[in-house]
């Protein structure tokens, strides 16, 4: 298992006490469209970009379900295996709205990562700081830089 | 939008393959899964039927490699191209940092162009963004195809292409113009993050 990495520095702490609190073995912070803004546990990017993907799908289509039925959104999901259980949420924050999804083994349970998962939102939301102004971020002459990658990566 | 982590000098971008049914949104993907090695890439999540048709998405998360100081990655979406799925069109579209959208050049298919193309701005209109202010690239894909089946890249660009974007003929299953096309879309969309404003 390794640690916790954010995009965003404010969510570190509250992640790293749910981890703790809850028994979460990993755990995503993600926009609605997948992008990942923390993780816990997650060993290569790349996996994490896949389970971000696919959660904030599930999220996604459970949602516009809600929509078509007349319902608000379902507030969580959860599905139960032998030895994991996911846990999938999404909840509002100064940032706009944001998703966690949390696996748990045996050593813990659906109803202790709910529980938990209610003092992380409100920590989250505590601490979110205002969104940072844009700013640039690449030089104006990352072409040749983007090109060399792009060759590397084709093997050309 | 792009997410950018300054303190780890990391970027990551969301480019959606979009286009109407077998017009070879999977097949570009595919053709990228086989050529890029296996350090820079993961796992490639196909939500397909039984019969290999997209239902939800193709997903394919690629790292691109350092530019500008920021490790950067992609991650690449196709959207099912079936008129039936356009409910879960709309969700991958969600976020999108940029579209390619696939053509499929056959004569016979220009209406069906025509009406993802539509669709693709109706979808976009529905999240409020204007389609001018998203990078996006047109693929003629199957340009292997006999002659007489299929329309040449300047038919296509005339019949497609109005707001003049980049354009580039392709046949995804031999790979041609598949890396030329992923280019073409990276570069817009990492030149907006070099912008000063960006929108």
């Amino acid at each position: 298992m390794t640690g916790t990495r954010a995009v965003e520095q404010w969510t570190v702490a509250p992640l790293e006490r749910f981890v703790t609190e809850a028994g979460a073995r990993l755990t995503l912070l993600m926009t609605p469209a997948g992008q990942v803004l923390a993780q816990h546990g997650f060993a290569r990017a790349v996996d994490v970009m896949s389970a971000a993907a696919l959660g904030a799908a599930i999220v996604s289509s459970t949602g516009e379900l809600a929509r078509m039925l007349a319902e608000r959104d379902f507030t969580a999901l959860n599905h139960q295996g032998v030895k994991h259980g996911i846990f999938l949420s999404g909840f509002e924050s100064p940032r706009g709205r944001l998703l966690a999804l949390v696996v748990y083994g045996p050593d813990s349970s659906v109803g202790l990562v709910s529980l938990f998962f209610e003092e992380l939102v409100r920590d989250l939301v505590a601490t979110c700081p205002p969104p940072a102004p844009k700013k640039p971020v690449l030089a104006a002459d990352f072409e040749r830089e983007l090109n060399e990658s792009l060759a590397s990566l084709f093997g050309r | 939008m792009s997410l950018v982590n300054f303190t780890a000098r990391e970027i990551t971008c969301k480019i959606v393959y979009y286009g109407p049914g077998r017009s070879g949104k999977t097949t570009n993907l595919q053709y990228i899964y086989s050529r890029v090695p296996e350090s820079r890439k993961g796992r490639m999540v196909s939500l397909a039927t039984q019969t290999d048709r997209t239902l939800f998405f193709d997903f394919l998360p690629l790292e691109l490699g350092t530019i500008s100081g920021f490790s950067t990655r992609f991650q690449l979406y196709t959207v099912p191209g079936q008129v039936y799925y356009n409910a879960t069109r709309k969700l991958v579209l969600q976020g999108a940092d940029g579209v390619v959208f696939i053509a499929d050049s056959q004569v016979r298919q220009l209406d069906e162009n025509i009406e993802s193309l539509q669709n693709l701005h109706a979808n976009l209109l529905e999240q409020g963004i204007d389609v001018r202010t998203v990078p996006v690239v047109l693929q003629y894909n199957k340009q292997d195809l006999p002659r007489d089946l299929i329309l040449t890249h300047t038919e296509l660009d005339e019949a497609l292409n109005f707001r003049a974007v980049p354009s580039y003929p392709a046949d995804a299953l031999s790979g041609r113009g598949v890396f030329e096309t992923l280019k073409g879309i990276s570069e817009q969309v990492l030149r907006r993050l070099s912008e000063e404003a960006p929108k």
